[in-house]
């Protein structure tokens, strides 16, 4: 399995069909493909909840006895911007796993930056809308850990020491916001692994991504998660109100009313790339995440919402205009 | 304290957490904590015999017992005193780390690309993990590590990492006048302060009579007058107290983590004029 690199065997089966159907003959539509739903919410209603729960019934998601970990984006909190998952989002995630039959949900997540997680918690609203937060949440950067080695990584880091809440789980979910990135170009549901680094090992920032290649790390990261194949990884992005131009912690609000979910986290992060208008074989995380050019808009079955219905230009910093699809 | 004394793991470490695996950081701040409390004695005793255990071959400590890399938590083991030998290796590992952005050879690299900003040409400080950038928090910690040795040890490169340390987080002072992670500005634009590392900053600049500080002092009081975490707090606490300014946080301060519950009682010493953490 020397080539499967970085999607789990389930998805590198369902890539290479796709891909021999491509090269077969170009004009036809591959069999097998990434599905993403896209579904239309237009703002941060008690509508959340059907939504959500309608997202893991299209991906056919199945939760009964297993350990759930939400896991969603918690940077820093200003009152004037939107950094950070909603926290309806979350709790929507939370009722529809519990739902499902869950054994355990919990929410788990590790700032880069504040040190003091339940602090920014609750300034974010996480205390006000998730009822009994504090006994579901666990701090990933002061989490028990354990080394895990990479193989063929693509970036300088060899082995790291991850949380083990989040390795023992079955199933972790990436609910992260729709956001431009001033290093990356834009921050999904694959960049919001990098909340799983411990911060009691790396520190605040995790600085050792930064030297090691951010890129590369965030390839490296979702490709020893998929290749594990335990916890299985599933996406909901939060792109009602997003954030374009000099994200992910200084952009401007910018609503583009939907919510993107599905089990191939580079698929679902193409998919929101072009939401915003950017072309994701131009994010290089994704590039190397993309054997074979399955991130192609041929590659990926859309369920729901008509991508050029919800596509919004989101502003981009002048680095990342190249970006512009 | 008793809940310190209580959460102690039977290899004489703490965990973050109560019954959690023991790490270095938590288990140094509740040792600075109970240190000369005669019911503490022993507690005592069996963590710095635990802590003694963990020394790594290059004189360092790692952050935990499970990883294999000596990081930032050296200067913290450091503010124990009664090291002896293997504080003379701990402090030798402290003086050979630096900032990543601080090597001549990234600098001359930044130089050929026509790179110039406030952060390359910040002076030398610490990192969180070998071979990466300094920042804040480990360079405060470090400074107040280097402090306590120099009294003993008035050496003159010990008295220059202290002065370079001290100007870096002079450098790396956001617009408001506390102190965040270490980043000041992205892009060009100011990045706000956060109160733990305000307070913290402020401890590691004691004595300091640089211009504008009386700026951050302001900027830590109003991040202690809406300050929700023990965390945050304590560090403010402390830090005003060390330029003289009177200080309390609410007693009702939510703790959540055993670290957070040595720190208030690291800030309740202070305020009885004995912080362990500077003498």
């Amino acid at each position: 399995m020397k080539a499967m690199r970085g999607w789990s065997r389930r998805e590198w089966l369902a890539g290479s069909g796709a891909a021999l159907a491509g090269g077969a003959c170009a004009r036809r539509r591959a069999t097998v493909r990434a599905r993403v739903s896209l579904l239309r919410l237009g703002r941060y209603s008690q509508e959340i909840y059907e939504a959500v729960r309608r997202l893991l019934a299209e991906h056919r998601v199945e939760a009964r006895g297993l350990r759930v970990v939400l896991k969603p984006n918690l940077v820093e909190y200003d009152p004037g911007t939107t950094i950070n998952t909603h926290p309806l989002v979350v709790h929507a995630a939370l009722e529809a796993f519990r739902e499902l039959g869950a054994a355990e949900v919990c929410i788990a997540e590790g700032p880069g930056h504040r040190r003091n997680t339940l602090e920014l918690a609750e300034a974010a609203g996480y205390f006000g809308l998730l009822p009994d937060f504090e006994v579901r949440f666990t701090d990933l950067n002061l989490d028990e850990i354990a080394p895990v080695r990479l193989e063929s990584p693509r970036s300088k880091l060899r082995d790291l020491y991850l949380p083990r809440t989040a390795l023992d789980c079955d199933l972790l979910v990436s609910l992260p916001k729709m956001k431009t990135h001033h290093w990356v170009g834009a921050t999904l549901s694959m960049k919001n692994l990098f909340g799983l680094i411990p911060g009691a090992v790396y520190g605040w920032p995790k600085n050792l991504l930064h030297w090691s290649g951010i890129s590369e790390c965030i390839a490296d990261l979702h490709r020893l998660l998929a290749r594990r194949g335990r916890p299985r990884l599933f996406a909901i992005v939060d792109g009602i109100v997003g954030m374009e131009g000099n994200g992910p912690i200084q952009g401007t609000p910018k609503s583009a009313g939907v919510l993107a979910a599905g089990w191939t986290l580079p698929a679902v992060d193409a998919v929101c790339c072009r939401i915003m208008r950017i072309e994701p074989r131009k994010i290089a995380y994704l590039q190397m995440e993309d054997p074979g050019g399955l991130l192609a808009p041929e590659g990926i079955e859309l369920i729901g919402e008509p991508l050029e219905t919800v596509q919004t230009p989101f502003e981009l910093i002048p680095q990342f205009r190249h970006l512009r699809l | 304290m008793q809940a310190l004394l209580s959460a102690q793991n039977p290899d004489g470490g703490w965990g973050y957490r109560r019954g959690g695996s023991s790490w270095v950081e938590p288990s140094v701040y509740a040792l600075l904590a109970l240190r000369d409390l005669p019911e503490a004695a022993e507690a005592v005793r069996r963590g710095r015999a635990w802590l003694r255990g963990l020394q790594r071959a290059d004189g360092g400590w790692a952050p935990h017992a499970a990883v294999r890399e000596s990081t930032w938590v050296t200067a913290l083991v450091l503010l124990l005193e009664g090291l002896e030998g293997a504080g003379d290796r701990a402090l030798g590992w402290i003086l050979r780390q630096t900032g990543r952005e601080a090597t001549w050879l990234y600098r001359a690299r930044m130089k050929l690309l026509g790179v110039s900003s406030d952060y390359e040409a910040a002076p030398p400080a610490w990192p969180w993990y070998p071979g990466t950038a300094a920042w804040v928090m480990p360079t405060s910690i470090t400074l107040l590590a280097l402090r306590k040795v120099s009294k003993v040890r008035p050496e003159a490169e010990i008295r220059e990492r202290i002065r370079e340390g001290r100007r870096f987080l002079l450098v790396r002072r956001c617009a408001d006048g506390g102190w965040n992670h270490g980043s000041s500005k992205a892009l060009g634009f100011q990045i706000n302060s956060y109160p733990e590392t305000t307070g913290l900053a402020l401890l590691a600049l004691e004595a300091e009579k640089a211009p504008g500080l009386e700026r951050s002092l302001e900027a830590a009081e109003r991040h202690l007058a809406r300050c929700r975490s023990a965390e945050g707090a304590a560090w403010l606490e402390m830090g005003l107290r060390a330029h003289g300014r009177p200080a309390s946080a609410p007693s009702s301060l939510r703790e959540d983590t055993l670290m957070d519950a040595a720190l208030r009682l690291l800030a309740r010493r202070a305020a009885q004029g004995n912080n362990p953490l500077l003498g």
